[in-house]
């Protein structure tokens, strides 16, 4: 390669040519519309009328609506549990693939498959598997004698959240374990050899030295997985709708059923400005754990 | 009987001479001529085999003059029968040939459908003609082309439309026809005649409290009933709407203002509601729409409400189930009069549309007798409608088992009653008030007063201002 | 004894809980429908397995077209997110300039509001730009939601990279350019990787910008595609659907298969220096 006029080398001109192509797409399909989005929060519009601005009548009416209320805790502990579940079982699944054995290739492909699937489809097939009278699940437990009636996975409220987290963490373990396995890989062995030398047990080795250096990698997981699952919509729109009676609904769903399906745009989009403050934080953190970043 | 403008007879079920009637010249929409070659087809049903030649029936005139090079594009439903595309494709083909305008078809889901109205809506740009559910042409009336002509002339040519069709298609904001009403996909009480008579009925109840016995004998007998009480758009809507109608209950009052869904009737719906959900079969508190069938056809319910995709799925893999099955409608209740609610299906054109004349010549061709006719046959009723005149057509009565089907657009009311069509009643299906005030009440345990208070403050909310 | 312990059990009980739900799938496409809805039938096993469904869904509808759409689209938006990303990261893991720090948060920040929501405001935009029922237009809006997390792994993966090597080459006069991609982009591969994986898996299920934003029938995606076609009203067409579901995740799997072994052979090299 020919030597390139020094213009280029100076840091903000090459910055912002390196720059630019990101920070046009995201900000002309991503931050412009986004400015709309929550202009229309503000606003009484509907399907086909572009509405009013209204000021912060959307929002303080939302505050007091109990449907509001149960979507908030849902989404909370929608993303909590099931980050906890996918991060520890994701870890794991990449502790165990890590190890070298026979076909361990096929099974790193293989395992991964729940996240290669397009959600609508395979929200599909767990609808069916929760269905309150086709489920095998039921099937098996009432075959085995452990029941005398099909669990209601779906039907009942707590059981139906339940379910729900679980089909989100069956898709997002995978996320955690690809992630795991390039930090697992990164991890020199002569760290866990010196330490075996020393006498240290397993655990000992794997909470003093392999968490800790994983610890950036989680946090950056985390916050991603977190943002995901606080706004999840396929698994949930698919599977319950937001039913029964609205038990499950989370911000997004709540937000399309209202905005898109009901026509109140404006409305809608207050909604989805809910899960901006919390989003935002996580972005800062997220933010803050990668500047710490060796 | 009057029947385009001369007085003929027309005995139910003579195919040939309702045939033959239709294809005489024809007065349409101020007197202007239609001339199509007479035919003598045995009946609609041979039409319909009959397609590839009918394209050569002659030239059409059109009713309404395409503009020069005009082209459409139409956004419907994918079908629900796979005979429905094949046929609604055979007749656009038809109209290409006849005016030389080439109509792109695109199909979707038919919940999908919404949000890509809604896009086309606000935007300004998309589809020409979008066939469309319930009253989603009301929200955005001032956005459509005013299809009075269409609506008016076939209407008249066809033996008039519904009361709901009109409420439907007619808005009073607009003082037109914003839409041209298609028909519904209606629901029926679906069951098994075999358990029916083992739980001691010999007939279909009548009424409410009919049903709650047939429910409970049925359930003794081990055959439980089912309907739909999780966000299932079609099933769980229909039967709830008609549950909330049939004890006197509404949303809101005539003014599209006041609710009036906290009051005795509702109170009584929801407790009534209550001890149906007792002798249902245990789930239906997560049911969408494919789960009453499934489980129907499994023999886990002996009866739910749904359209007659349950039998016509029973006639194609589960013979047996099929000659045991029957339909009846909705019983009626307090209120004394039917009170159903189908999905109910419109084609409105956008004012974008670049082409509203030939837009407006495709719909009324598609809806014509010649076209129509043998699309709804290809159905197998699971659409009916929205035009009197069709309540003829042989498949309503070729199979006995489909004539339940036949009037359930007489027997509907449109959603958002005693309200007006509009974005509030939209709005309140959509997110199923009705729906959920029962599901609160059975599947949460809650009392029917709160149910009822819940939902009032959620229609409150939309109804505002 | 150990190994089965360590190894053998857990990996059983991934196995068990990961692809359970693709054993049902596998099942539902060669079940004929009686035993579909059957409540007395073993749901875990076929008796009289069909092809009807698989051939119905290669045969009857637009698969291969569907299928080859969505190759193409996720192909090029992978390829142009990736690289873009890997400017930006470069720029922001490297380069010490003002303003660095708007830049992330900006990009970051962007990326919150969900799909959902946004798909309207949107169209707004797509419809200015003439993009409409496009499927190359899908390539730049699946971008975004794919651009920030592959321009934040990339900086966190550039950042393991020692600059020692970089400042190496500086003294012997070579340019910055020259340093991204001769020094640091072969370097860089594993991470890359890892980018390329997740942004062709997004780009392969998204559901929702597809649904809206492309009309015309040749226009659809697996995912459109089946979901539109095989459902019709309250009639599910299992069998074609699960099949389908399948039938688009194998090829998928396949790649991964492969890029498994890369990603190793990548790592150790970059760690080797």
């Amino acid at each position: 390669m020919a030597r390139l006029p020094p213009l280029l080398d100076r840091t903000p001109v090459l910055a912002t040519l390196l720059i630019l192509p990101a920070a046009v797409l995201v900000g002309g399909l991503l931050a412009f519309p986004l400015t709309l989005g929550v202009l229309l929060g503000f606003k009484d519009a509907t399907i086909g009328e572009p509405g009013s601005f209204i000021g912060l009548d959307n929002y303080r009416y939302l505050i007091t609506d109990p449907v509001l209320r149960i979507t908030a805790l849902n989404t909370a502990l929608y993303t909590l549990v099931t980050l906890v579940f996918k991060l520890a079982l994701g870890l794991a699944l990449a502790l165990v693939l890590n190890q070298r054995f026979t076909g361990y290739r096929f099974w790193r492909s293989v395992l991964l498959l729940p996240y290669v699937v397009p959600t609508v489809l395979s929200a599909f097939a767990w609808w069916w598997i929760f269905d309150p009278q086709f489920s095998f699940i039921s099937w098996a437990l009432v075959k085995l004698g452990l029941l005398d009636h099909n669990l209601d996975f779906l039907g009942n409220p707590w059981l139906a959240r339940g379910s729900l987290m679980v089909a989100n963490i069956w898709r997002g373990i995978p996320f955690f374990t690809v992630g795991y396995l390039a930090g697992l890989q990164a991890i020199p062995n002569e760290l866990h050899e010196a330490a075996r030398i020393d006498g240290a047990r397993d655990w000992q080795i794997f909470w003093q030295i392999t968490w800790v250096l994983l610890l950036p990698l989680t946090t950056i997981l985390t916050i991603f997985s977190a943002i995901f699952t606080f706004t999840d919509f396929q698994l949930v729109w698919t599977i319950t709708r937001g039913g029964p009676a609205n038990a499950t609904h989370l911000f997004v769903t709540l937000a399309y059923q209202r905005a898109i399906a009901g026509g109140a745009m404006g409305e809608g989009a207050a909604i989805a400005g809910f899960t901006l403050p919390f989003l935002a934080v996580l972005a800062w953190a997220a933010l803050d754990a990668l500047r710490r970043q060796p | 009987m009057q029947f385009l403008g001369r007085k003929i007879c027309v005995p139910a079920g003579s195919l040939r001479e309702f045939r033959s009637a239709m294809m005489r010249p024809a007065r349409f929409n101020g007197g202007r001529m239609r001339k199509i070659r007479r035919r003598t087809v045995l009946g609609w049903g041979l039409g319909l085999a009959a397609g590839g030649s009918l394209a050569q029936a002659g030239k059409i005139e059109p009713v309404f003059k395409p503009e020069k090079d005009a082209t459409l594009r139409l956004l419907r439903w994918s079908g629900f029968v796979k005979s429905d595309e094949e046929l609604w494709n055979a007749n656009t083909k038809k109209f290409t040939e006849a005016t030389s305008v080439p109509v792109t078809v695109e199909y979707i889901t038919w919940e999908d459908v919404r949000p890509k109205a809604a896009l086309a809506a606000n935007l300004g740009t998309g589809p020409d003609i979008i066939m469309g559910w319930y009253d989603d042409p009301h929200i955005y009336p001032q956005k459509l082309v005013d299809v009075s002509d269409v609506a008016e002339g076939l209407g008249k040519q066809l033996g008039g439309w519904y009361d709901v069709a009109r409420t439907y298609g007619y808005s009073k904001r607009m003082k037109h026809w914003i839409a041209v009403p298609v028909g519904g996909t209606v629901e029926c009480l679906t069951y098994r005649t075999g358990w029916m008579k083992e739980a001691g009925f010999d007939q279909f109840p009548k009424d409410p409290s009919g049903l709650l016995n047939l429910a409970k004998a049925l359930k003794a007998k081990g055959h439980p009933v089912g309907f739909a009480l999780g966000h299932a758009v079609g099933d769980g809507n229909n039967w709830t709407h008609w549950l909330l109608w049939t004890f006197g209950g509404k949303a809101v009052e005539k003014d599209n203002k006041t609710i009036a869904i906290a009051q005795k009737p509702s109170l009584d719906a929801i407790e009534y509601a209550k001890e149906l959900y007792a002798q249902m079969v245990p789930g239906v508190g997560s049911w969408l729409d494919p789960n009453n069938n499934r489980a129907f056809l499994a023999g886990e319910v002996s009866v739910t409400n749904n359209g007659i995709s349950i039998y016509y799925a029973a006639k194609k893999d589960f013979p047996r189930i099929a000659e045991d099955i029957n339909h009846a409608a909705f019983p009626v209740g307090p209120v004394g009069r039917p009170t159903e609610l189908a999905n109910f299906t419109q084609a409105f054109i956008f004012n974008h549309c670049r082409f509203p004349n030939a837009a407006k010549e495709y719909i009324r061709f598609m809806l014509s007798a010649e076209q129509a006719g043998p699309w709804v046959e290809a159905m197998n009723g699971y659409v009916t409608p929205a035009l009197k005149k069709y309540q003829e057509l042989p498949v309503w009565t070729k199979d006995p088992k489909a004539t339940p089907f036949r009037d359930g657009i007489a027997r509907m009311l449109h959603n958002g009653y005693a309200g007006e069509p509009g974005q509030q009643a939209a709005a309140a299906l959509a997110e199923f008030i009705v729906l959920d005030m029962f599901a609160d009440a059975t599947v949460n345990g809650m009392s029917a007063k709160d149910a009822a208070a819940r939902a009032e403050n959620r229609l409150r909310r939309i109804y505002r201002g | 004894m150990k190994r089965a312990l360590t190894l053998w059990l857990p990996l059983g009980a991934f196995a068990l809980f990961l692809l359970f739900p693709f054993y049902w799938m596998v099942l539902t496409s060669i079940k004929p429908n009686e035993e579909l809805v059957s409540v007395t039938a073993n749901p875990f096993w076929v008796v009289r397995p069909t092809l009807d469904h698989i051939k119905y869904l290669l045969f009857s509808t637009s698969y291969p077209r569907w299928f080859w759409n969505t190759m193409g689209v996720a192909s090029a938006a992978t390829a142009l997110s990736v690289s873009v990303s890997f400017l930006a990261a470069f720029a922001l893991a490297r380069l010490r300039f003002r303003g660095a720090e708007g830049v992330s948060l900006g990009i970051y920040l962007a990326y919150l509001i969900p799909p959902a929501i946004l798909f309207i405001p949107l169209a707004e935009v797509m419809l200015k730009l003439g993009w409409f029922d496009h499927l190359w237009a899908l390539v730049p809006v699946y971008s975004t939601f794919l651009v920030p997390f592959c321009t934040w792994l990339l900086v966190g993966y550039l950042k393991s990279i020692p600059q020692e090597l970089e400042e190496a080459a500086m003294v012997d006069g070579a340019s910055r350019l020259r340093i991204l991609f001769q020094i640091i982009l072969p370097l860089s591969a594993p991470g890359l990787i890892s980018a390329f994986i997740f942004s062709f898996t997004l780009s392969w299920n998204e559901y929702l910008y597809a649904l809206v934003f492309m009309s015309a029938p040749g226009n659809k995606t697996v995912p459109v595609g089946l979901a539109t076609e095989l459902v019709r009203g309250d009639i599910y067409q299992w069998g074609p659907l699960m099949a389908g579901a399948l039938l688009g995740s194998l090829p998928v799997a396949v790649l991964y298969f492969f890029f498994v072994e890369h990603y190793v052979a990548g790592m150790s090299g970059a760690l080797k220096g």
